[in-house]
């Protein structure tokens, strides 16, 4: 594996990936919540989606203010054909490991 | 409550965010807000708005946003080693393209480093003194402060009875060395005496201290009496080889001494200094009372070498019980105290065994080194800032362009520093010129070996590098804050003429500088010369003195008067015009009062052109008894005796009684500090030290020549020892020669530097106003009128700094001058007029050169591209 890809960053791609359009700062932070019954703080998660940019997983554009926000901008996230490829690496990764490992997951 | 975030939390956010896009994190802090001021409460609502402010203020999101906002995507703050390349490629080019004035940066910084070199060489070598002793870390020397009794002061020596109470009583000292600075002799030899000195000491001195064995026992050299280890070089003096071990050194009125031991010679950067050690139990026993023992302690001094473990307090409050057992009813105060090794040799104190370098001679020193660097640096960013128009430009488009504060800083420290070190290439220059020049001032001269080492060159870079930030600094700040806009327009005029104000000041304050220096110049040459001059009452021409030593007074007069180039010859106990002895005399009615004396035979009077007023000279035939003396005229006044009563008077001078035969005219006996006051003429032949030959100096190589050969006839194991009277009496003013010279050359560098300051402005506002000159000679200014106007600030400068130099260089003169002992030149209304002259030509010359060449310009040229 050529790029190391964390925990965090992992979800965080795969939740961006979930909201399809939707994916922005709120949004994701709430599903990521709901889904993984853990808070996250906005710091942790705007760093995390920081080095997935600097990685070039994540692009990104500004749009849709509303009138909850204060009038100010969305910022908008999507995954990159980079983003992609590590995803599908790192499942093939898991997946090689599981298929070779004890536990089956047919049994459980 | 109206329902809106903190205020105070996102003033914090934004304060803290600055110039970097964060909207959509404010966005989504936001809509959190609102979110959870529905669900939950306003209250805690508000608490999760300040957790996530703290959490984004912390995170790596914001500081990455915040550095993208500093700068384009091209540019990152991070200096890597191809950014330094190209900062360095960058100043080079610019150096190249200011060439003038990066001629005049460097030279102006070669001259003013140059004696900061002196300092930092001398002071690298001097703090590696005495580390090659292996055992260096754990010797200490005992010095003694004594706070009452007489003479009191810090001394390096201690009693000697202390180092034998160590051996018995304290354990923790691994050896006591005793040292005896006092052994001094003439070794005899065939040919001539050779004079000898060094110390004694124990034996465990060779294995305390590092001194390595060539030849010889090194456990049991020293073990007996008589028995002498030399140094290899004295060893060669001596006998002309290293291999003398068991051969005798017989000194003369010492008795002889069995050669046991030969050294290597040793590293001269150490407090010690000898030729020879020989073994302590040479000295006899001491045998004074035991108080006495412990107040006397001249030319002694103890080392102790501690065991690895012992630590250094239990030695300390060994030596305080001391103090208190011994000194507790006597009136003499001694506390001791220790010195490690390595801090010996730059420690202020009476009685120092060998050479030493006081550490406020080094604080003066620097000062001077320091009062000649900043001026150096000052000319640097003064010039700097001057060209910060030219340059402004360049910094703008580079701002425009992306370009951080903290490149733009760098790209002027670097600059900065590359001219300093081409600077270091000229200051090495001088420093090798000036090094010898600079040895020879100083007493311990011979101890000191200022060749560039390693340690020393990497010092100077790093000094060098030093230089450069400190010059460089204030540049650097200043262009990284120029607005980009106002630089773009040329606009930065405005902040660089509120720099001209500190500008002017360090011109004025360099020139000041300068004014002294010339003062001081002028007031230290007239007192040589003065003292050269100096009319004593005596004549002083065409006299030889020379040494008896061990020659027969009369045998040597007699001798030398057959020679045709001898006029005369008289003997004398000293020369007049230096320093002479004293005693008292009782005139046999009164108290006795001390009297200043010289034992003189018949001839000199005649010899020296003294004149007697009254009364006759010595009778010719000598006598073995003292009866006749002759006094000078004060002496009679002092005593208020009559002038005629004078002669036939009878004085009581060292218990025998001597009748006043003369009366000589008024003379300085002694240098020419010393008022004029009780002196005497005795005749007593004991005392004789020198003849004093008048010659015929037509010949002095032939002269000398013919005085060695009949010298030869009488003393075949000495050599002649003689001088001029004439220089004898001009080396006592040697001190003055030196101040001399380094006031002059201190003068010259700091005029060197102010004037190469003042040149650089000049150019600068003579670059910079040659549009204006076009114009006005357009419309029919002359040239002169021209040069004035453009000289007239800069000589407002030099008149200003005179102004301030005066009172200063008055203050320094009343300050310091007045306490240099015997001083006698003043300075007069004349030397500050002279001096003031000369800065203010200087300074014109240095004006005009640049304007007139302004103002000879051709308009046509100029103005051609308008």
């Amino acid at each position: 594996m050529k790029v190391y890809l964390g925990e965090l960053e992992e979800l965080v791609l795969l939740t961006i990936s979930v909201l399809g359009d939707n994916a922005y700062g709120v949004s994701i932070q709430q599903e990521l919540e709901s889904r993984c019954n853990r808070t996250i703080s906005i710091g942790a998660l705007h760093s995390t989606i920081t080095r997935l940019e600097e990685k070039g997983f994540l692009k990104s554009w500004v749009g849709g203010a509303t009138a909850e926000r204060g009038g100010r901008s969305k910022r908008f996230y999507d995954i990159t054909q980079a983003g992609k490829k590590a995803l599908t690496e790192a499942k093939d990764l898991r997946d090689q490991l599981w298929d070779l490992s004890k536990i089956k997951l047919a049994s459980r | 409550m109206k329902i809106e975030p903190p205020k105070l939390a996102q003033k914090l956010f934004d304060w803290y965010a600055g110039f970097a896009k964060v909207d959509d994190l404010r966005g989504d802090m936001d809509e959190w807000f609102y979110h959870n001021a529905k669900t939950k409460s306003i209250s805690i609502a508000r608490r999760i708005y300040w957790k996530q402010v703290l959490s984004l203020i912390f995170s790596y999101a914001l500081r990455k946003r915040k550095r993208n906002s500093q700068s384009g995507i091209y540019s990152s703050n991070a200096i890597s080693l191809s950014m330094i390349r190209n900062y360095i490629k960058v100043a080079m080019r610019n150096l190249y393209q200011y060439r003038y004035f990066t001629l005049l940066n460097a030279f102006g910084l070669a001259i003013g480093m140059s004696i900061s070199l002196l300092l930092i060489s001398m002071y690298g070598y001097i703090s590696t003194s005495d580390n090659f002793h292996t055992n260096g870390d754990h010797i200490y020397t005992i010095i003694s402060k004594k706070t009452e009794g007489f003479e009191e002061g810090n001394f390096a020596s201690s009693p000697i009875v202390l180092a034998e109470k160590l051996k018995e009583e304290f354990n923790d000292a691994r050896e006591v060395v005793r040292v005896n600075a006092s052994f001094e002799g003439e070794v005899v030899r065939e040919k001539e005496n050779i004079h000898i000195h060094g110390y004694f000491v124990d034996q465990s001195f060779l294995s305390v201290f590092t001194f390595p064995i060539l030849s010889g026992n090194m456990e049991s050299a020293l073990s007996k009496p008589n028995t002498v280890v030399l140094t290899e070089s004295a060893a060669i003096k001596f006998f002309g080889s290293i291999d003398v071990v068991g051969k005798v050194i017989e000194l003369k009125e010492q008795g002889s001494y069995e050669i046991t031991g030969v050294l290597k010679d040793y590293s001269k950067n150490t407090h010690f200094k000898f030729e020879a050690l020989v073994s302590y139990a040479t000295l006899p026993p001491t045998q004074s009372l035991s108080i006495d023992q412990w107040t006397e302690y001249r030319d002694q001094f103890i080392y102790v070498l501690l065991k690895d473990s012992a630590p250094i307090k239990g030695l300390q409050s060994y030596l305080s019980q001391i103090e208190k057992n011994i000194y507790s009813n006597s009136s003499v105060k001694v506390n001791f105290s220790l010195l490690a090794l390595d801090e010996i040799i730059t420690s202020d104190l009476y009685n120092a065994l060998g050479p030493k370098w006081e550490t406020s001679g080094f604080i003066v020193f620097g000062a001077i080194a320091l009062l000649i660097l900043l001026p150096a640096c000052f000319n640097y960013t003064n010039i700097s800032i001057a060209r910060a128009l030219k340059r402004s430009k360049e910094i703008g488009l580079r701002k425009t362009m992306g370009g951080v504060k903290s490149q733009i800083f760098f790209q002027f420290i670097t600059e900065t520093v590359v001219i300093c070190l081409i600077s270091l290439v000229g200051a090495c220059g001088l420093f090798l010129l000036m090094r010898d020049e600079f040895q020879s001032m100083l007493v311990e001269a011979s101890v000191l070996d200022l060749s560039i080492t390693l340690k020393t060159a990497t010092l100077f870079v790093a000094f060098a590098l030093l230089t450069g930030l400190m010059a460089g600094l204030f540049p650097a700040m200043y262009f990284a804050g120029l607005n980009p806009i106002e630089a773009l327009k040329n606009k930065v005029s405005s902040r660089a003429l509120s720099g001209m104000r500190i500008r002017k000041g360090l011109t004025i304050f360099q020139f000041a500088l300068s004014f002294c220096f010339i003062l001081s110049l002028i007031v230290f040459g007239r007192q040589y010369r003065t003292l050269l001059n100096f009319d004593f009452g005596f004549q002083k021409e065409n006299i030889v003195n020379v040494n008896l030593q061990e020659v027969k007074p009369e045998l040597l007069k007699t001798e030398l008067e057959k020679l045709s180039v001898v006029q005369s010859v008289s003997l004398s106990s000293g020369s007049p015009g230096l320093s002479n002895s004293t005693t008292w005399v009782n005139t046999t009615d009164k108290d006795s009062v001390q009297v200043s004396q010289l034992f003189i035979d018949s001839d000199f009077l005649e010899n020296f052109k003294l004149k007697l007023i009254l009364g006759k000279n010595f009778p010719e035939a000598v006598s073995a008894d003292e009866r006749y003396c002759i006094v000078n005229e004060q002496f009679l006044i002092n005593n208020k005796i009559a002038l005629e009563d004078g002669v036939g008077r009878t004085l009581l001078v060292d218990s025998m009684e001597i009748q006043i035969i003369g009366v000589v005219k008024n003379f300085h006996y002694a240098p020419p500090q010393i008022p004029i006051g009780n002196f005497i003429f005795r005749n007593n032949p004991v005392y004789y030290t020198q003849a004093n030959v008048l010659v015929d100096v037509s010949d002095v190589f032939g002269t000398f020549t013919m005085l060695e050969n009949s010298w030869q006839k009488l003393s075949d194991n000495t050599k002649l020892e003689a001088a001029f009277f004439k220089d004898e009496l001009n080396d006592s003013y040697q001190v003055y020669r030196l101040l001399l010279k380094m006031a002059g050359f201190l003068g010259l560098l700091a005029i060197s530097i102010s004037i190469l300051g003042l040149l650089g402005m000049v150019v600068y506002t003579a670059e910079n106003r040659v549009k204006e000159v076009s114009i006005r000679k357009v419309l029919g200014a002359s040239a002169f009128g021209i040069t004035m106007l453009l000289s007239r600030d800069y000589l407002k400068l030099i008149i200003w700094s005179i102004a301030i130099g005066i009172p200063l260089a008055i203050g320094i003169y009343e300050t310091v001058f007045t306490r240099i002992p015997d001083y006698h030149a003043n300075l007069t209304v004349l030397d500050v007029v002279l001096g003031a002259f000369g800065l203010i030509s200087l300074g014109l010359i240095t004006i005009a050169s640049q304007t007139y060449k302004t103002a000879l310009s051709n308009p046509a040229d100029t103005l051609k591209t308008e």
